[in-house]
């Protein structure tokens, strides 16, 4: 603390929660953060990954300078080198092949201001709908699933209406440990007497806690949630009166659901009959009941209709469009919410307005003063599977590690290397720039103004705090550059990150009423927020679906894609810690939090391990029918015997070698949660053998 | 004012000294140790690169200055003093700590029990011994894994013809050693006549705690039993807070603890049953 | 020394005085309400103080930082890298952070770089006239007004002093009471004109504490789980309960103005071929903080290492060394545990399961 120290308050970088964080500055430096007191979220709380933010913004090892590889080595560069060579580049593969062969995966991490230019940069410069980012393999399932039942994708509700709750269910979420600040709010209204129902294959924290826990055999969500809706019917435990008035489509479900008799569900799901009907009970006669899931529903290959069977439940019993009710995914970004709502996915202009639509595609095109992208564009995996047949050439990538954080490592990095021209934008040399042409040195968080859009739709104002170091430019100044390099320089000239709020809000019909005088003031805005709501909304669909009538829509239980056999005999799913988020890139700056990494990263049941007779800590091989990996193993009772589980933080073990690529047909979303291995003892004497990148079969 | 700041020191000889062990002589550059250092007590390296942590004086240092440290390959910092070179440049302060009883020893008949490289800070102690001539009085049970494991060679062969020496090994076909130490003491004691009046023991804790029950249920009363903790550290001064003990922090009341006084501190939290801990890692 | 003691009748006489020698840090406030300690050089802007004002993060980063280099090494010598801190004057400090300021003092007596920061501030503080939020400062004998023996100089404010049978009240209203209380103090006040204050004076401002006093809430759980602690009444199975609730953030130590544990992390330059080690604030609630490189972790559980913050904070055996509990009763903890086991939610918890 000295004469030269400021605060700035900013949004923490980590999950979608979107706590309110300072930033203690000195000399162009943050050295520590604090809470905020009357941050509506957070209330003067942290998680230990927001405490530990400094070592993320400051890593030693930033990229400072566009780089350009030549024979394999990185050589530093100018901007106006680099972005001529990436100009010319995708001029010349749009002209060979068309503009289909070049894409963008933006940032669920960057602001709502680049995740705009990078659609706009596709759409008007590349003049391709290959525009995407990693909600892919977190929530797209939920936008998919929910923009048939309500309408719309998000978040329904907010986190405050946790405390008007009087039950909460989690389906499939970890909140204390994701989502950390969520999670700790739901337990602290378990205390002030709320009750709580987790339905969870693992005994997380919230489990422990939980007033009932249906530990359910993984991939059995479907047959479950179609079994409570069942007993619900039965029973007349349903809202007649909602289900009249604002859904339709039971007949159908009801029919439907009856295939789901209390006896087979409690032997599929595993879940006792007694504990079915109780959960049932609770959820349908709460005055109202807050309803939070996360991957544990999205990420298997019947993501969206898991998405549609919880929201099925939640229509059957008229809890959705009150304060304290709501279907509420939980997203797993800072800003994935507003990648989405900035349209940066292949099928959706901001604000979800069709990219297919001839009215859209004028409308846009006119404001933009250019013609855009009229063809249907390609999701990241799309990208990555065209490369590989030779039909796509040329790859912006901005923050995202799709070679450490997406399934099937193998694969991707198959489809990066067959790409001509891979660019990525990072702040640091992760395991996918090193694979880049040219790296690009981003600005974080810290460095630039913007907004963030947390999992509640609350739009907030991310505040610099420090300059960028070296040459780093946020991202859509990266981008306004290279599309001056390409002719196109009027169409991405922006003063700063305000203006392209207000081209975005102008174009819009959520945001229409924001602007960042009353984001400041506020501490943010939910959308929608325009001439019918003021002051944004707090809670969705009170009186009607964007859709009109809900829609309840019957779906069967499918399995999942892979099952443990005799040969893999272990179910693996994968899950989060505290500590770390992501691919670590930020979390094992901090020597405080890599400190907290367990030795060992495969939870076992002691009874597996007793029976395979390992020991606490034994160095393990484990094995998939796509990778393989070393580490040890932790006695955890969070896992039921059958089951292991494995964070996916950890390059030198990273998850996704074992992971499963089978995806959900309709978002294309990878069974990340459900795979099996095998797991075969190693000499405990041996140290487990770090995972390197040239264990990477390319095909 | 306390010194944060390390002081050189440098490898001057270094030699595989047992499995993953090493027997490290370092020498100060341009320092002399203000205060004699008392036997027992530990000190604090730095290894840049690697961090810091304490390690317990194997000899005292001599005219020179130069002592040695055992060092075993166990985590990050360890390896990378394993790795280093002679002439290599570490960062030392020290002496911290309370040491062992010594000048209780004097006229006693002394029982010393060490496991693996709990040996290395009970060495100098049986040196003093041999020194003033209590040799005769002095008796070590040494548990290792197996013989290959055993560390202080040079140190223990100069023991062989002074003191009473029983080695005890886990694996191994010779019942006669087979076990641990504490299993091993009441035979030692009866077969040799010996009834010790102290007893100092060092080496995993769990083994610390068995010689300490076995000893007081042979009637050595638990104020006459010594145990030398191993804790994390971060200073070696009482300020970084890791090696608390109840009240206490390790590093300055400790880390040698005089059995009684070890479980009157350990009786002032409460005890828990472990069990693995759902918990643990999240 | 004796205190002296003199009227002020406006305190920003007092800060523009301190202006000319130090830098005057005080409470302010940003746009969103949000409270912090901040260097304030306009002579005009009125410090914040009191109750309604104490910041979320206390003085403690002040003389303890959370993230500072210790020593260098540049292959050969290592060399020791003192803070630089001009001459300051810290302006309005609440009771309950001066106690903690004073509980650091002792704890960190022979560490060089607290104190070389330490020597640097002069503390101003200032009586609290009402209770706040969360905080239960006299309960915990640091509170609400300032302890002589924690501050260079005292303000107390009379306004407002409610109706009292001392005759020289009406004089009294609206005047400050400042009080000399340590050599360094009266130093700083040289070059100011100040009158005496009446001889009652000390005695209206016992007057006024015992208002404030009688407007705290009933705080006698936190004496009583005390006790329970302190007897080892607390099952095991509670203190199980309660970390099960502990996500171990580390806010509670990180707010904590008596916590102090820190660990240390190396940074390497190439460009100087230096290595500079760094010294950052530790929390006892992680997982990792005692584990040992052998993997050996004397507080695995996570029931051990909550109890640990509690033993740390309001247990008698650190009486002897610290005069005082760990803890100064400033409620920091129950605002920022995402767990709500901060100090009253588990004080309260305590008293209800062990006393029923």
């Amino acid at each position: 603390m000295n004469k030269t120290t400021s605060i700035v308050n900013s949004i923490c970088p980590f999950c979608g929660v979107g706590c309110g964080i300072g930033l203690t500055t000195q000399h162009n430096n943050v050295i520590a953060v604090q809470p905020l007191r009357n941050h509506p979220i957070s209330q003067g709380q942290l998680c230990a990954k927001g405490w530990n933010t400094t070592f993320g913004i400051n890593p030693a090892d930033r990229v400072t300078h566009p780089l350009i590889k030549r024979d394999g080595v990185f050589h530093k560069a100018s901007w106006d080198e680099a972005l001529n060579f990436v100009a010319t580049k995708l001029k010349y593969y749009i002209s060979q092949y068309g503009s289909h062969a070049v894409g963008v995966v933006s940032s669920a991490r960057a602001t709502n201001e680049d995740n705009y230019a990078a659609q706009k940069f596709a759409r008007a410069v590349l003049k391709t709908n290959n525009i995407d980012h990693c909600a892919r393999i977190c929530h797209s399932p939920s936008v998919a699933g929910l923009k048939q039942t309500l309408g719309s994708g998000a978040m329904t509700n907010s986190v405050e209406d946790v405390d008007h709750a009087d039950v909460i269910l989690v389906i499939g979420a970890d909140p204390t440990e994701n989502h950390a600040i969520l999670g700790g709010r739901i337990m602290r209204a378990k205390l002030n007497g709320a009750k709580l129902i987790v339905i969870d294959p693992r005994v997380t924290r919230l489990a422990q806690v939980a007033d009932l826990h249906l530990q359910i055999n993984i991939g059995s969500n479907i047959a479950l949630l179609n079994g409570l809706v069942n007993i619900i019917l039965q029973n007349r435990w349903h809202d007649a009166d909602f289900l009249l008035s604002r859904c339709e489509g039971l007949e159908s479900l009801e029919a439907q659901v009856a295939n789901y008799p209390l006896k087979d569900v409690a032997k599929m799901t595993g879940v006792s009959e007694k504990a079915l009907i109780a959960a049932a009970k609770l959820y349908s006669h709460a005055k109202a009941a807050f309803l939070a899931y996360g991957m544990g529903i999205t990420q298997f290959i019947s993501g969206t209709n898991n998405v549609i069977a919880v929201s099925n439940l939640a229509l059957v019993c008229g809890q959705i469009g009150r304060p304290g009710t709501g279907i509420n995914p939980l997203r797993g970004q800072n800003n994935v919410q507003g990648a989405c709502d900035m349209g940066c996915l292949p099928n959706v202009y901001p604000d979800y307005q069709s990219a297919t639509d001839t009215g859209v595609i004028e409308k846009f095109s006119k404001a933009w003063q250019t013609s855009v992208a009229t063809k249907p564009g390609l999701t990241s995996l799309g990208m990555s599977n065209q490369a590989r047949k030779g039909n796509f050439h040329g790859q912006l990538i901005f923050g995202e590690d799709p070679v450490v954080t997406d399934p099937d490592q193998n694969k991707v990095a198959a489809g990066i290397r067959a790409l001509d021209l891979l660019v990525v934008v990072e702040l640091s040399m992760t395991e996918t720039a090193k694979l880049a042409d040219v790296v690009l040195p981003a600005a974080n968080f810290a460095e630039k103004e913007g907004t963030f859009t947390n999992c509640e739709r609350r739009v907030q104002l991310v505040r610099q705090a420090i300059l960028p170091p070296f040459e780093a430019k946020a991202d859509w100044q990266i981008l306004a550059a290279l599309a001056d390099k390409m002719g196109m320089a009027e169409q991405m000239c922006w003063r700063d990150s305000e203006q392209i709020f207000d081209e975005m809000a102008a174009l819009t019909h959520s945001f229409s009423g924001m602007n960042y005088a009353l984001l400041d003031k506020n501490y943010g805005l939910q959308w929608p927020c325009n001439a019918d709501h003021p002051f944004g909304s707090h809670c969705l669909h009170q009186d009607s679906f964007p859709i009109g009538k809900a829609r309840l829509i019957p779906v069967e239980q499918t399995l999942t894609a892979e099952k443990p056999d005799s040969q893999y005999p272990f179910w693996l799913t994968t899950h989060r810690l505290h500590y770390h988020y992501g691919c670590g890139s930020m979390t094992r700056q901090s020597p405080v939090l890599e400190r907290e990494t367990p030795d060992g990263l495969l939870f076992m049941h002691p009874q597996d391990a007793h029976d395979l007779g390992l020991k606490d800590h034994q160095p393990v091989g484990v094995k998939s029918r796509r990778g393989y990996l070393e580490t040890r193993i932790i006695f955890s009772e969070q896992v039921a015997p059958g089951l292991v589980s494995m964070p996916y933080h950890f390059k030198e073990t990273p998850s996704n070698q074992l992971t499963n690529d089978a995806m959900d047909l309709t978002t294309e979303m990878p069974e990340l949660k459900a795979c099996a291995v095998s797991i075969e003892a190693l000499n405990a004497e041996r140290q487990p053998e770090a995972f390197t990148q040239r264990y990477i079969h390319y095909e | 004012m306390l010194q944060l700041t390390p002081r050189s020191i440098r490898i001057v000889d270094s030699y595989e000294d047992g499995q993953n062990a090493k027997h490290v002589t370092f020498e100060p550059i341009d320092f002399i140790h203000e205060q004699p250092v008392r036997i027992g007590q530990f000190f604090m390296l730095s290894v840049p690169g690697a961090g810091l942590a304490p390690f317990t004086y194997t000899s005292l240092p001599d005219s020179k200055g130069r002592f040695v440290a055992l060092i075993r390959k166990v985590g990050k910092l360890t390896k990378a003093i394993y790795a280093l070179k002679q002439g290599a440049v570490l960062g030392y302060n020290g002496p911290y700590g309370q040491g062992w009883p010594i000048e209780m020893l004097a006229n006693k008949e002394v029982l010393i029990v060490a496991g693996g490289c709990g040996i290395a800070p009970l060495a100098a102690t049986i040196d003093h011994l041999i020194e003033i001539g209590r040799a005769g009085n002095t008796t070590l049970i040494y548990g290792a894994k197996d013989r290959p494991s055993q560390v202080l060679s040079r140190e223990r062969r100069n023991w062989q013809n002074k003191i009473l020496v029983h080695d005890t090994f886990m694996q191994t076909n010779d019942a006669d050693k087979s076990g641990t130490p504490t299993q091993h003491i009441e035979n030692v004691l009866a077969e040799s006549d010996r009834h010790p009046q102290i007893v100092l023991t060092c080496g995993p804790e769990a083994m610390m705690r068995s010689v300490a029950i076995t000893c007081h249920r042979l009637l050595i009363s638990s104020d006459k039993i010594w145990l030398s903790l191993e804790k994390r550290m971060r200073c070696g001064i009482g300020l970084c807070g890791h090696c608390y003990l109840a009240n206490e922090l390790v590093c300055k009341q400790g880390p040698t603890y005089r059995y009684d006084k070890l479980l009157e501190l350990e009786n002032k939290t409460t005890v828990f049953h472990k069990h693995t801990g759902l918990y643990q890692y999240c | 020394m004796n205190e002296q003691r003199f009227i002020l009748d406006n305190i920003m006489s007092l800060k523009r005085h301190l202006l000319k020698r130090f830098d005057v840090y005080q409470i302010t406030a940003d746009r969103q309400g949000e409270k912090s300690w901040q260097v304030s050089e306009a002579d005009e802007v009125l410090p914040l103080f009191g109750p309604k004002n104490l910041p979320l993060v206390s003085l403690k980063r002040f003389f303890f930082a959370e993230n500072e280099a210790i020593y260098s090494f540049n292959g050969n010598t290592f060399s020791p890298i003192k803070p630089k801190i001009e001459p300051r004057a810290i302006f309005g400090v609440q009771a309950c952070d001066l106690t903690a300021i004073s509980y650091q003092d002792t704890f960190f007596k022979d560490d060089p770089y607290y104190q070389a920061r330490r020597q640097q501030t002069l503390l101003v503080g200032i009586d609290c006239n009402s209770p706040c939020e969360k905080g239960f400062c006299h309960e915990m004998n640091a509170g609400p007004h300032v302890d002589s023996a924690h501050a260079d100089l005292i303000l107390s404010q009379f306004s407002d002093l409610q109706n009292t049978a001392v005759s020289s009240t009406e004089t009294a209203k609206g005047a400050w009471l400042l009080i000399a209380a340590t050599e360094k103090g009266r130093d700083s006040l040289q070059g100011l004109v100040l009158q005496n204050a009446p001889e009652n004076w000390p005695e209206l401002r016992q007057q006024l504490k015992q208002q404030v006093v009688a407007k705290f809430a009933d705080f006698s759980y936190i004496k009583s789980s005390t006790e329970i602690i302190n007897k080892g009444q607390v099952p095991a199975k509670l203190w199980e309960e309660l970390s099960v609730r502990c996500l171990a953030c580390s806010g509670c130590t990180n707010l904590c103005p008596t916590c102090s544990c820190y660990s240390s992390y190396e940074q390497y330059d190439s460009e100087s071929n230096q290595t500079t080690t760094r010294r950052i604030w530790d929390s006892c609630q992680f997982e990792g903080f005692q584990r040992e490189a052998s993997n050996h972790n004397p507080s695995q559980l996570a029931a051990q290492r909550t109890e640990r913050f509690w033993f740390h904070k309001f247990s008698n055996a650190y009486l002897p060394e610290f005069g005082r509990y760990g803890c100064v009763g400033c409620g920091r903890c129950e605002q920022t545990c995402a767990g709500s086991i901060g100090v009253h939610s588990v004080m309260k918890r305590i008293n209800q399961v062990c006393c029923n």
